[in-house]
């Protein structure tokens, strides 16, 4: 039975490996391939002759699909990024204000908070459209990161809410104790023990950010916001589907997420598990 | 000095009113007033295609004062982007493109403005024999821009392998001569029929049951393919027979429409593809870049029961948002952009500068008249003649209820070809599912 295990393990890793990465693989076999390579049957597991002119064509020189893919990365980096950092900075004040304030009805806002997270994305559609557009807000850089912020903000709570739960309160009582305020307390005491709980929210929210392709399809109108998810998906024709291209552009589009994932994988998965185990 | 709780009510009540201003705004959001203006207005429009060339755009700007802001999504984020903007009532684009299997839905709901009013309905309709499809309720929801019907094809390189030279007009020859190619060896499996439950197998089974001599629903949208000798009913017979009997490569049971055009018929896989679409032997199976048959596919009337048979239309429009700023100048857009000369000039009948990428077919008869006349256009005579004769399978429109319909007749063709159902319980479903839905 004991060595049965480690090789049920391995075989159960070895599938959740193949399961994630044939797809990956197959998408960067593919964009390294001509159209009539990656039609030709059988269908070719290397490329036969790598060739990077789908991502040439993607990257560089100034054609209008070049500008695009340009222009849509330089937007998804800034929606993203202010996304995170405003979402980082009022979680952190919530989280703080739930773990350690008293006052009344505090789990139910708590939870009522949490609760949200169970919307369907789609039920908020239509509302967070015609709220923008009243304050002029469609396809401008604000309504969309405004749109994440309310998006990502409970997971965000919740997960630095568990992290600030868990640490030693004795630390901020003795802050209390020699005359620091509730926001000294938060920034000199919580926020440096809280540090590995913050990067994991803020990489995970800007993860969830990159990922976004419904709600900046509807709240953009033109490439000064669209993000790059929306403009991969508007090179897929009627009835023409440019394969190599779509899977060069997927490839560039998940090498940000996949950078990030695996250099700072350890304080993702930290986060996930805050407050899991005390 | 102020106490906490003072200081906690003021709170609120900034708060309070901070909320109640900002849905106050909100209620009263939505579509701005439209304007007639026609003169140095600019008008957003939104299609799933690159725009025309930007010298053409710029001689419509010269010579009507109307600048064109071109948004190209893609089609199935552009019906989402359409949904999302007229539900809210807010304005996203001035033009947009209308499905001909949505006509109903968007003519119930009041989408997009009526086109009647805009343009010479007759003068249209003369020249467009697609139009129908946009027309529902006594409105005119769209006008179709780029001519788009199922049609035939076949590789006859492949069909002379096998000894065949003429081509079948009749169901039961083009069956025959499918089962020559397979059994000489030419191709494993001759027949292209996209399996994976999506639009393009429903569409396909409406093509076969025209050919087959019949319809899909009434005028009452009652179904008309439920008893096994009805059209409709042994077109689906024959579609699942042929993967059964490896006329069609079983990997096809995943592979949809546009997949299998461009890996199966491109490549010389399949040798025919009864319902394609107008406009791939030009734009796919003749280009090197993508297909190994250049040369070697051809239009061919669509084999029905005793003849040739018409073919079924399902353009795509364009139509005027009821959201729009300038449901004017967005006419005139519309009525420079289908015109006879910008058709045939965007499917390159005066060279590579005026072509628009990706434009297939006009959807004028005049228009495809000039493109055939003027560059040679692959199978342009047959494709001239099948538009004239091409159907709508919907004559009233599609009924409002059609995505419904649709995703029932797809998904219940799909489990019979996979063999988890019976071709007789597929067509029951379907069949109840229609009259469920025509109940409503």
């Amino acid at each position: 039975m004991k060595q049965r295990t480690p090789l049920m393990r391995r075989l159960g890793i070895a599938f959740i490996l193949l399961w994630s990465l044939v797809p990956l693989y197959w998408a960067l076999n593919i964009s390294l391939q001509t159209d009539a390579q990656a039609g030709s049957k059988p269908s070719n597991y290397l490329p036969p002759t790598p060739s990077l002119d789908n991502y040439s064509s993607l990257l560089s020189g100034g054609s209008d699909l070049a500008q695009s893919v340009q222009q849509s990365s330089i937007n998804i980096f800034i929606e993203c990024a202010a996304a995170t950092v405003i979402t980082l900075i009022l979680a952190t004040l919530a989280a703080y204000a739930f773990a350690r304030i008293q006052f009344k009805g505090r789990r139910v806002l708590f939870y009522a908070v949490l609760a949200t997270m169970a919307f369907p994305a789609y039920t908020t559609l239509i509302p967070l459209y015609q709220i923008l557009t009243a304050f002029g807000l469609v396809n401008t850089y604000t309504g969309i990161v405004l749109v994440y912020v309310s998006g990502f903000l409970p997971l965000a709570t919740w997960i630095l809410h568990n992290y600030m739960a868990s640490l030693p309160i004795a630390l901020e009582e003795a802050g209390n104790i020699d005359g620091a305020s509730r926001m000294q307390v938060l920034w000199h005491i919580v926020l440096p023990l809280a540090r590995p709980g913050l990067i994991s929210t803020a990489i995970i929210t800007f993860l969830f950010a990159w990922g976004q392709f419904l709600f900046p399809l509807v709240l953009s109108s033109d490439l000064s916001t669209q993000p790059l998810t929306v403009v991969i998906a508007s090179l897929q024709g009627r009835h023409l589907v440019p394969y190599t291209l779509l899977n060069a552009a997927g490839v560039v589009a998940l090498a940000v997420p996949a950078g990030i994932a695996l250099v700072l994988n350890r304080y993702i998965v930290s986060g996930m598990l805050a407050g899991s185990v005390k | 000095m102020i106490s906490k709780r003072n200081r906690l009510r003021g709170t609120a009540l900034v708060a309070g009113a901070a909320a109640l201003s900002v849905l106050a705004t909100a209620c009263t959001g939505g579509a701005g007033a439209s304007s007639s203006q026609t003169k140095d207005v600019t008008i957003t429009v939104a299609l799933f295609g690159a725009p025309p060339p930007q010298k053409s755009l710029d001689a419509f700007t010269k010579s009507t004062g109307i600048t064109v802001k071109w948004s190209t999504i893609d089609w199935d984020s552009l019906q989402t982007k359409i949904a999302a903007a007229s539900t809210s009532n807010t304005y996203f684009a001035d033009a947009t493109d209308v499905d001909w299997s949505r006509v109903g839905q968007e003519s119930k709901l009041g989408w997009f403005l009526p086109m009647e009013k805009y343009i010479d309905q007759k003068a249209y309709a003369a020249d467009m024999p697609q139009l129908s499809s946009f027309t529902s309720n006594g409105h005119i929801v769209g006008v179709p821009f780029d001519a788009s019907y199922l049609v035939t094809t076949v590789n006859k390189a492949m069909f002379a392998k096998a000894g065949i030279s003429a081509m079948p007009t009749t169901i039961d020859e083009y069956t025959q001569d499918l089962q020559k190619v397979k059994a000489a060896g030419v191709a494993q499996n001759p027949l292209n029929i996209p399996f994976a439950a999506a639009e393009g197998l429903s569409t396909y089974w409406y093509e076969t049951t025209q050919a087959f001599g019949g319809k899909i629903l009434d005028e009452s949208g009652k179904p008309q393919f439920s008893s096994p000798d009805s059209a409709g009913y042994k077109a689906a017979q024959w579609m699942v027979d042929a993967i059964k009997n490896g006329l069609v490569p079983a990997g096809n049971i995943n592979v949809s429409d546009s997949e299998s055009q461009q890996t199966l018929m491109a490549k010389g896989v399949t040798a025919s593809t009864f319902a394609d679409y107008s406009g791939n032997v030009g734009s796919l199976y003749d280009v090197p870049a993508s297909s190994s048959v250049n040369g070697a596919v051809q239009y061919i009337p669509t084999p029905g029961m005793t003849g040739a048979t018409a073919n079924v239309s399902n353009p795509d429009g364009i139509g005027i948002l009821k959201t729009a700023k300038y449901p004017e100048a967005a006419a005139k857009f519309i009525e420079w952009f289908t015109s006879a000369e910008n058709q045939a000039d965007f499917a390159g009948a005066n060279g590579p500068d005026k072509v628009m990428p990706g434009y297939f077919l006009p959807s004028r008869l005049t228009g495809l008249e000039k493109l055939t006349a003027a560059k040679g256009l692959a199978g342009g005579q047959e494709l001239t003649t099948m538009l004239k004769s091409s159907k709508p399978v919907f004559p009233a429109g599609a009924p409002v209820w059609y995505p419904q319909f649709s995703n029932s007749v797809y998904t219940n063709l799909h489990a019979a070809a996979a063999g988890s159902m019976t071709v007789d319980a597929a067509i029951k479903a379907i069949s109840d599912s229609a009259t469920k839905l025509a109940g409503q």
